[in-house]
This record gives C-alpha cells, structure tokens and sequence, in this order.
C-alpha cells in the first residue's frame, strides 16, 4: 500500500540515493538496513518530500502523493525522525495535540489516548519536550506521529541514544500498534536484533541503493551476510 | 512629599509602562517568538497611526479607525513576508539589511504623501483628579488596553490550535510541515499578526503621540530593548521588562528629568543583559 518508485534525490547537486525502490504492505513491518553512511535517512526524508525528488515518486494505496512534507503527512505517512526533534518550547500536551488537530483528531482525544498507550509521558504532561531525556523525546516524537492518525509511520533510527530498557519497551509498543490499530511501519536501523525483534522483511542498502530484500528468517540464520552487509 | 503627588507619579508612571508595552506586544511575536529582527517595525506602528488618522479624516469614529489600521498594517505585513522575511528566515544580517531598507522607505512614503507635520487627533477630555492633581483619563485608560493586549495574546498563542501550530512552525518548521502543518502560510499570518499589533499600538496612542513620519523610531529602540531583555518567555518576559524599566525610568523622570529617565532605563537595560545575558526569562519553564 506504501511505495516509495524509482526514487533518486540528494542535497544540492549530489545524489545521495539512487533508483531506490521499496514497498510496504498494509499492516506490515519492514526493516531498512545498511551501515552509517548508506542513505537510509536520505530515502525516509525522500519518502516525507523533505528533500525534492530529482526522480522518482511516493504512492499510498496506488495514489501518487503531492511533493509537500504537510500533504504527505495528511495522506497518512508519519515521520518520527533521527534525533527526535520534539518542539521544545511546547508542553508534552501540546506537541500531540499540534499533530492530532492539524490532521482533523481531536486533540484532547489524542492526549489521553497517547498518555494511555505511553504511560511514562504522563507525569511529564504538562513540561516543556525540550527538558526531557532522550529517551522520553523519543517515545515523544513517536506519540506525536501516531496522533496525525497516520497509515504508515517511518521511524529513523528509533533507537539511537535510548538506553536499553526504552528499546525493549518501545519494540512493544511499536507491534503493539501495529497489532491493534493496522499501522504499517517502515523502521530504518542499525540495530540488527531491535529489527529482528519487530519486523518480518527487511531491505538492505548499500551506496545509496538497495541491495537486496530479505525476511526475517533468512537474515537471521545468514550470519555471513550479516558481517559483509551490516558489519555485525 | 504628599501622597496625592505620590499616587498620581505611580499612577502616570504605570501608565508610561503600559504605553511601551502597547509598542511592544507586536515586537514580542516577531522578534521574540519568530526570531525575526524587523528593523522596520517602527514603520508598522507609524502605517497603523496614519491609517487610524485617515479614518477619522473621512469621518470613522477612532474606535473603528483602529481595526482598520490594525487590518491594513496586517495586510502590508503579509505581503512584506511574502516578499521579503520569508526568503531570508535564517538569514540575520540579510533580514536586517532589508528591513532596514524598507524602514527607509516607508519613511519617506510617510513624507511623501502626509508631509513631516501632522495635526494630531484631540485627545478624548476626560481626567481623573487625585487630591490637588488631576490626571488625562485616557493614559491611564492605556493601563486597560495594555493588560487586555497582553491577555489576548497570550491565550491566542497558548490556547487555540492556530497558537500551537504558529509556535510549532517557528520552533521546527520542517517538523512541523512534517505532521501537517503548512509551515509556510502559518508564518505569514504570525508575520502579520505581530505587524497588525504594531499597527493597533500606532492607532491607539494615536491621541497620545500624534502620527508623524518618524514615530516609529522613538518606541522602536526601546521596544527592542526590552524584547531582548524578557528574552525566551517572551509575552510575560515583556509584559514584566516594560513594566519594570517603563515603569521605573518614568519615575525616575518625574522626579528629576526626562534625561534621568531614560539613562535610568539604558543603565538598567545594559545591568541586566550583563546579569542575564539571555534574557530575564532565559531559565524559565514557561512557552509564553
């Protein structure tokens, strides 16, 4: 339901990612992998028109959607990006409502059912995101995209500076979500055993392209492919 | 020293206050909140004057000429968004250099057509007398508009869905368009609202400084002052600094000279950005 076609976009003049390809189905979990450096990150900021496509297209349930960050978003794709960018100067409170009520939810609906789903970020309701710890901005920016009601989320790097037992929890929560409220997740990681843990296909990339596309079981029984592709 | 003459220096005094917090509510959304240093909002204020003028020229009593200025400076300040600031987000010296350049040119647009000397409007007669002093009611009566410019500011930026967008547009405006919000016409309207609250500032002290083509100049120093001042919680930070330094220069201007008044207001402005040198406000948990 979710494809990114033929897509090829860079900074400035330089490609960065080139003829990339990928699908995800309806309610699926999917891996994207590869080393520091590989276009990962490039190809989600692809996928949210934060960066202009030099070819190439995005395609929701087989309709093309615009180039634009706000008409992506109100199609159904939910950014949670590298480095959290929560907004700092808003309450926890108002960081979810901002993202349910420009997409049409009630805000307040929105804040007690993401309060409900991350009980953590209650006791810091009513605090400033900029003040809390990484971990909490990360669970944070993952609730603020779960309340624009999205139909795919794109997560980069979730688990980059999160301390362990936050990794452990967000990996429920995020099968969770998938489970109960059919949102399908494309997750881009270095962290080979978190993706095993949540996804069940995965595409590998190296150089700014796609390298192959495998399942679970099969990266995970291929160590060798593991050490060659993604240096573990 | 009586306390007629006491009560009526605060009285006056307070009132000085709010008249430079009026100047610079619209100063706090631009500056403050978006970051943008318009060097031409002093123009924004001497439009709103000019506009409000106008209006009660062509026979529009002044408590409608003042959402008409207030419509007309929101309007130029759009366009002036469009045209200009939003090309230049980011750009700190560009921005300066070119707002700089439009207050050049307002100014000499002001001259052109109302000429360098304008008859102000009559001030509404009313006052209020304390023991041996009498006091213009309508200064006093700015103390009112201060306290209700401030309120609604604050609940339009903290308590509506437009403030939180405006507010998520400026913090991270690729985040923001990233979950929805179009980034780009949100700041031109927060652009524009802080341009319209310039121009409500020029049209409601229009009885208390007539419009003239350099009217801007003598808030817009101050205004800034005390915006960099309040620093990061930027309405309260504000509403505190023109209370405290507005305040406290004009007291000190009544009791010695006008000159005291506003050595005491640089000297205390330079004191506390020594003493805090990102604002007042800069540890403060507060948005607004």
């Amino acid at each position: 339901m979710f494809r990114v076609v033929n897509a090829t976009g860079g900074y400035g003049k330089t490609v960065i990612i080139r003829d990339v390809s990928i699908t995800v189905e309806k309610a699926e979990i999917v891996a994207l992998l590869g080393r520091n450096g590989v276009g990962k990150s490039t190809l989600m900021r692809f996928a949210m028109a934060l960066i202009p496509a030099f070819s190439g297209h995005v395609e929701i349930d087989g309709h093309s959607v615009p180039e634009s960050p706000a008409r992506r978003a109100k199609a159904g794709v939910g950014y949670v990006p590298q480095g959290r960018y929560v907004f700092p100067r808003m309450t926890v409170t108002e960081n979810i409502a901002v993202a349910a009520e420009t997409n049409g939810h009630s805000g307040r609906v929105a804040v007690e059912s993401a309060l409900r789903e991350f009980p953590m970020l209650r006791p810091k309701a009513d605090d400033l995101a900029g003040g809390l710890s990484g971990g909490q901005q990360q669970v944070l920016a993952l609730a603020r995209a779960l309340a624009t009601g999205p139909k795919i989320l794109l997560l980069d790097e979730p688990t980059e500076g999160v301390q362990p037992s936050i990794i452990d929890e967000m990996a429920g929560i995020l099968k969770r979500i998938n489970r109960e409220r059919g949102v399908a997740i494309l997750v881009a990681e270095q962290d080979l055993d978190f993706c095993l843990s949540i996804a069940t296909r995965a595409y590998v990339m190296e150089k700014g392209s796609v390298r192959l596309e495998t399942d679970r079981e099969s990266l995970r029984a291929d160590r060798k492919l593991q050490q060659q592709l993604l240096g573990v | 020293m009586e306390l007629d003459y006491l009560a009526t220096v605060l009285l006056s005094s307070l009132s000085s206050a709010s008249i430079l917090l009026i100047a610079t509510i619209g100063l706090a959304v631009v500056f403050g909140l978006m970051g943008v240093i318009n060097l031409a909002h002093g123009e924004f204020l001497m439009i709103g004057g000019y506009a409000a003028l106008t209006a009660t020229r062509y026979g529009v009593p002044f408590i409608f000429a003042i959402p008409i200025a207030v419509l007309v400076t929101m309007a130029i300040g759009a366009a002036v968004e469009v045209l200009i600031i939003r090309r230049l987000y980011g750009r700190l010296f560009d921005t300066m250099l070119a707002t700089w350049g439009l207050s050049i040119a307002f100014y000499q647009l002001a001259v052109m057509i109302f000429g360098t000397v304008t008859p102000g409007i009559g001030m509404p007669q009313y006052s209020l007398k304390i023991g041996n002093y009498s006091l213009a009611g309508y200064p006093l009566l700015m103390i009112g508009v201060a306290m209700l410019a401030t309120l609604f500011v604050y609940v339009l930026m903290t308590h509506t869905v437009y403030g939180m967008k405006a507010r998520a547009a400026i913090q991270m405006p690729e985040m923001a368009r990233a979950i929805g919000i179009e980034s780009y016409r949100v700041n031109t309207l927060t652009f524009a609202i802080g341009c319209g609250l310039a121009g409500f500032a020029g049209a409601v002290l229009l009885p208390i400084v007539p419009a003239t083509p350099s009217m801007g100049f003598a808030f817009v120093i101050k205004a800034f002052l005390t915006v960099v001042v309040a620093g990061p919680v930027t309405l309260t930070g504000s509403a505190l600094t023109a209370i405290g330094l507005g305040g406290g220069a004009s007291m000190t201007a009544s009791f010695m000279t006008s000159v005291a008044g506003d050595a005491f207001f640089f000297l205390i402005t330079a004191f506390l950005l020594w003493l805090y040198p990102l604002g007042i406000t800069a540890r403060w948990r507060s948005k607004m």
